[in-house]
């Protein structure tokens, strides 16, 4: 994203900010940005009824730009759409103050943004790091096993789902060669890369690494089917994109084929070769190394946003070691007051103990696992015991996912999905 | 301009349509024809008596000149004399009494409209021209027309004045037959007409005909008169367009076409035939034949990677004699030729590609041998790490384990899959385990007994620990790939001669080891459940199998089941147990169901087949009662039942419980291994769950805990 211009108070933070979205991953920084109550000024197309003397109505589309109030939004991260609705705060000449609308953001068009509390250092900080324009690191992983693919893009701030194909595959039978079984292993791959090749572009875009990861030897048979199909002509698939992209695989090791393995992968010796220095890959360090410390049951490692609040209150989350794991979902929060919660956390932690604080992005793979502890944890300088036993009977809170964004779900509206299972 | 020009001749052109057959044959007194009117004349009179219709033998004989001796026309025309839009037709070769009636009910109803005669005139050429036995194209190409001679003696009719002109335009790309024909009637010879047929029609085609007619002599020709036209009549009392234009496609296909949905139809009857259930009561059936069964079990083979299951498997195979020595030499010479000839007893149960390529088994194999006290069922596991889901599908299906251990690296078993391989034994129900210490002979000295004693010691102790109790675990010291005490024992003059007098041999091991079954009655008595394990094409009659073990209920051919998640129903059309064609199956049988009307893309390996009156509904979060083996958190984890592998998250951790279930804790922040706890566990989509199913979470590659659905 290009910041065209701000005219932001430090001291209040009061002020504007005027931004230019530039690619789909700007979206969900939009996304994180943009909160409900914000003034959002951006060009939309507005359909406009005109109803004549005689009662006959006409109606036509119009671009105008509107200032929104904002009450609601939706991303989407499969298209890396960002809707935004709200009520009018302005008027002109094609909309009454008060009205409602939803303009989806628009890449190469300009939005300014308005922050009615003001902007705070989380706002700040995810501005900064919305605007940074560094080359990001992106890369494709196949997680697989026999009959299961998952084709996700993996991104500096996301992992998406970008499709799943599942193929039921006859197992071996009796004695014999089991024919039915290895033609259908050849269909299945010859579904995934098809897939897998629809998915990269490689005519418009650069070849991006691809992993292919699988427990036993999947990933490997599907590479030198990539290979053997590189050599030889395989209807529906162009050799020459083909070529471009053997470089770029990399095959490593997964537990399973479903998505969640993706931890496993992206913590594996051969991707960390080839993709340290990212956010995530720091991220992912973090996450593990919070489970080691879990596991160890010293004290050290806690989890939940209570026990996490206390643990702040005694300075246990300070200089030497201390790091605050927090997920960007909870700044995302519909009410201001839970914002400013956990906005005053993050600022206690870092600027009065001096403390790390990663804000993980609940859409990324170790934020999706952070998720599942509350969206809130910690590594601790010294070891507390008992945290969750202080001031009454109600330990860690339930975890239920109520505005969590869950791409697994939206991947399954509306997208070509190979042989998707919908439950009744 | 030249386009409307177009439209004008076509339109032209249609109605030069009905008078292609003008210029027939003028000679009415030729001696042919004298013998037609004398021979139909009395026809036509006994139907317009019938009708209440007199009529001179002249105005008969005239009316069949101008119908082209068409009998049913020219009494129609009689009838309705009054009528000057009921210009009889000609140019009928085919006198059917059903055409008859057909045409009948077609003049009354939409027939005597304009457009209908058209079609019906086109219709008739049709199968005038394919009696002729001249190509059957009914749809006469425009151009055909247009180079039919013209005759404007049609347009005299008065109807169509108020012929709506579109209709002609859509109508002649399809030649329709007489609206309110209900089938196409099957063609009759036209040679076997006989007079007293036609002179009492049956009922069918009376009600067809007659009372319409008459019906509508009362009111129609006032109205049509008034009107010019047929439109003032129920709009909908004929068939819709649409019928009309599939009726018309049917007949337009002609007589092959629908003889042969003819035979469809028949088929599809005896189809349904053939799966008809015949009704047993298969619990008291099989109480019945309780005494005529050998016993019978099936198998797991468990144990870590490369400890030999396979080969094992193989070699008892071979020696049982369910697998020919002439299939393992060739496996034998194929193995050589890769430079792995010791795999050669293995590739009898490794029978993939990747899997003898690669010398390690991907997925379990299933595979029957009898003997002559007991019928078995082999499911050779995976020993690899990755393969683990594979191995609880293959020990969820099984009534015991056989447990391979290597007795020169009982180590590497011991850390890695050996251990897993027992706890998750145990973790599906299974109680009885026989231990096969193999590679005896590769020790050394082989055959040493001090290993054995040693080997038997350690594992016993992991299996104790695991719960197994003491009397259900057998040894027996074997090698597989030499073969000695698998079936034969060995000679007395080998150095394992110490094995013949103490331990039994493999098979005489797994023949003591059946476990009873325990309340059979009880359990077939349930409905239905069998999960399904693979789901494959059984061969050219039947294009959708499943495979599986019933694990409650009964199943005969015949039954219609429900499948879950999916939902879908299907029918039982045959069923193999231990590759034998059988009339049902029952709890505890491994088998093959082949099924009907049911598509193999809404059948996956996991799915639960269950009863149409039972169904096991499908749940998206479940409370599990666990024992934990491996720290857990509210984490993403694999659940593993049976065959079943589902992603699920665990989304809360609802208690740590003692031993009789009472809380202890909760609300715990982490689990620890040795703790028995309640947790929830979410699912993407929804999972079909019976209460006190036995689950087995992983994750990451490891088993973490195994419990029960709560």
């Amino acid at each position: 994203m290009r910041l065209i211009k701000q005219n932001i108070e430090k001291k209040d933070g009061s002020g504007s900010a005027t931004l230019l979205p530039e690619e789909p991953e700007d979206m969900w920084h939009a996304y994180n940005l943009i909160r409900p109550t914000d003034l959002l000024r951006a060009s939309a197309l507005r359909r406009i009824t005109t109803e004549s003397a005689t009662g006959s109505t006409s109606s036509q589309r119009v671009q105008t730009t509107l200032t929104l109030r904002v009450t609601k939004l939706d991303f989407d991260p499969q298209a890396s759409q960002l809707h935004v609705s709200g009520t009018v705060a302005e008027e002109n000449k094609y909309v009454k103050l008060g009205g409602f609308h939803t303009l989806d953001l628009e890449l190469q068009r300009n939005f300014t943004l308005t922050k009615a509390d003001g902007w705070d250092s989380v706002a700040l900080a995810q501005l900064r790091e919305s605007i940074d324009q560094t080359k990001k690191a992106v890369c494709w992983a196949v997680v697989m096993q026999e009959g299961l693919a998952n084709i996700c893009l993996i991104t500096e701030y996301q992992t998406i789902l970008r499709q799943r194909v599942e193929v039921s595959l006859p197992k071996k039978r009796g004695t014999g060669k089991s024919s039915d079984h290895e033609k259908a292993v050849q269909r299945f791959f010859h579904t995934v890369l098809e897939t897998l090749l629809r998915q990269l572009d490689l005519a418009n875009s650069p070849a991006s690494p691809v992993l292919l990861a699988s427990p036993g030897f999947t990933a490997t048979s599907f590479q030198s089917y990539i290979k053997s199909a590189a050599s030889s002509s395989t209807p529906g698939i162009d050799v020459k994109t083909l070529k471009a992209l053997l470089p770029q695989l990399l095959v490593a090791h997964s537990a399973s084929g479903y998505l969640h393995s993706l931890a496993e992968v992206l913590a594996s010796p051969a991707v960390t070769a080839k993709l340290s220095d990212t956010k995530f890959a720091r991220e992912t360090q973090l996450m593990d190394r919070f489970y080691e410390l879990l596991r160890k049951d010293d004290g050290r490692a806690w989890y939940g946003p209570r026990e996490i609040e206390r643990a702040v209150e005694k300075g246990a989350v300070g200089r030497g070691g201390g790091v605050l794991l927090i997920s960007n979902s909870l700044f995302r929060s519909q009410d201001v007051a839970v914002r400013r919660r956990w906005v005053t956390l993050v600022d206690k932690v870092k600027d009065d103990e001096g403390g790390e604080v990663r804000i993980l992005s609940s859409v990324h793979e170790s934020g999706k696992r952070l998720e599942g502890l509350g969206g809130v944890a910690a590594i601790l300088t010294f070891p507390i015991e008992d945290l969750d036993d202080m001031g009454g009977e109600e330990g860690g809170e339930d975890v239920e996912e109520d505005e969590v964004v869950q791409p697994e779900v939206e991947g399954v509206e509306g997208r070509e999905t190979i042989h998707e299972e919908f439950e009744i | 301009m030249q386009r409307v020009k177009n439209v004008d001749y076509d339109e032209d052109d249609l109605y030069d349509d009905d008078e292609e057959y003008g210029e027939e044959s003028d000679d009415r007194d030729s001696e042919q024809n004298r013998s037609s009117f004398a021979e139909l004349t009395p026809v036509v009179r006994a139907e317009l008596e019938e009708a209440g219709v007199q009529a001179s033998d002249k105005a008969i004989e005239d009316a069949l000149w101008n119908s082209f001796w068409d009998v049913g026309k020219s009494v129609v025309f009689l009838k309705d004399r009054n009528a000057p839009r009921q210009t009889p037709k000609k140019q009928e070769k085919a006198k059917s009494k059903f055409d008859q009636a057909a045409e009948r009910s077609a003049k009354e109803t939409g027939g005597s409209s304009k457009l209908a005669k058209l079609a019906e005139e086109r219709r008739k050429k049709a199968a005038a021209t394919a009696a002729g036995g001249s190509s059957t194209d009914s749809e006469l190409s425009s151009l055909d027309r247009l180079t039919k001679p013209k005759d404007s003696k049609e347009n005299d009719a008065p109807s169509s004045v108020a012929e709506p002109r579109k209709y002609p335009i859509r109508k002649k790309r399809e030649p329709t037959p007489p609206p309110k024909e209900p089938t196409p009637p099957p063609p009759t010879e036209p040679e076997e007409e006989k007079p007293d047929l036609r002179a009492s029609p049956t009922a069918f085609a009376r009600t067809l005909s007659t009372h319409p007619v008459q019906g509508r002599k009362v009111t129609a020709p006032a109205l049509a008169d008034l009107l010019g036209t047929e439109q003032s009549e129920d709009p909908f009392k004929g068939p819709s367009p649409d019928d009309t234009v599939l009726k018309a496609q049917q007949r337009s296909k002609g007589r092959s076409l629908s003889k042969q949905t003819e035979a469809l139809k028949l088929d599809s009857q005896s189809t349904q035939a053939t799966i008809r259930s015949k009704g047993l009561d298969v619990p008291k059936l099989w109480a019945e034949e309780k005494a005529k069964r050998k016993p019978a079990a099936a198998f797991v083979v468990i144990g870590h990677v490369d400890h030999g299951k396979s080969t094992l498997m193989g070699r008892l195979l071979l020696d049982a004699g369910a697998v020919s020595q002439r299939d393992v030499n060739k496996y034998q010479k194929q193995a050589a030729e890769m430079n792995k000839s010791s795999f050669a007893l293995a590739w009898v149960m490794d029978t993939g590609d990747e899997e003898r390529e690669r010398g390690v088994t991907f997925d379990f194999a299933q595979h029957h041998f009898s003997t002559p006290k007991a019928d078995f069922t082999i499911l050779d596991a995976p020993g690899h790490r990755d393969f683990v889901p594979n191995m609880i599908g293959g020990a969820s299906m099984a009534d015991m384990a056989v447990l391979v251990v290597d007795a020169n690296q009982l180590e590497s078993g011991m850390k890695g899959q050996t251990k897993e391989h027992i706890l998750l034994a145990k973790a599906v129900g299974l109680k009885k385990v026989v231990v096969a210490v193999n590679k005896l002979d590769a020790a050394n000295p082989a055959w040493s007994q001090d290993l054995f004693e040693q080997v038997q010691a350690d594992v016993r102790k992991l299996l104790l620990d695991s719960a197994f109790a003491e009397q259900d675990i057998k040894f027996v010291p074997c090698s597989g790939l030499g073969g000695a005490n698998v079936v034969n024992a060995p000679k007395a003059s080998s150095p394992a001669a110490w094995v013949s007098k103490a331990h039994f041999t493999l098979l005489q091991a797994l023949e003591r080891s059946i476990p009873p079954r325990i309340a059979d009655q009880e359990v077939i008595r349930q409905p239905l459940r069998m999960q399904i394990v693979d789901v494959f094409r059984g061969g050219v009659t039947n294009p959708v199998s499943i495979a599986g073990r019933i694990s409650s209920g009964s199943v005969q051919i015949g039954d219609i089941v429900t499948v879950r998640p999916s939902g879908e129903k299907a029918t039982i059309r045959a069923i193999d147990v231990l590759d034998e064609a059988k009339d049902y199956a029952v709890a505890g049988q491994i088998c093959s169901l082949h099924l009907s009307d049911i598509e193999a893309q809404h059948l996956r390996s996991g799915d639960l087949v269950c009863s149409l009156q039972h169904p096991v509904h499908g749940r998206r979060s479940v409370v599990l009662l666990i024992d934990v083996l491996e720290p857990l958190l509210p984490q993403p984890v694999d659940v593993h039942v049976g065959r079943l592998h589902v992603p699920a998250t665990i989304s809360q951790l609802v208690e740590t419980v003692d031993g009789k279930g009472e809380q202890l804790k909760r609300r715990p922040r982490l689990l620890k291994a040795g703790q028995r706890a309640r947790i929830k566990v979410s699912f993407e989509g929804s999972v079909p769950l019976v209460v006190g199913e036995r689950v087995i979470v992983r994750t990451a590659g490891v088993t973490a805990a195994h419990g029960t659905v709560e």
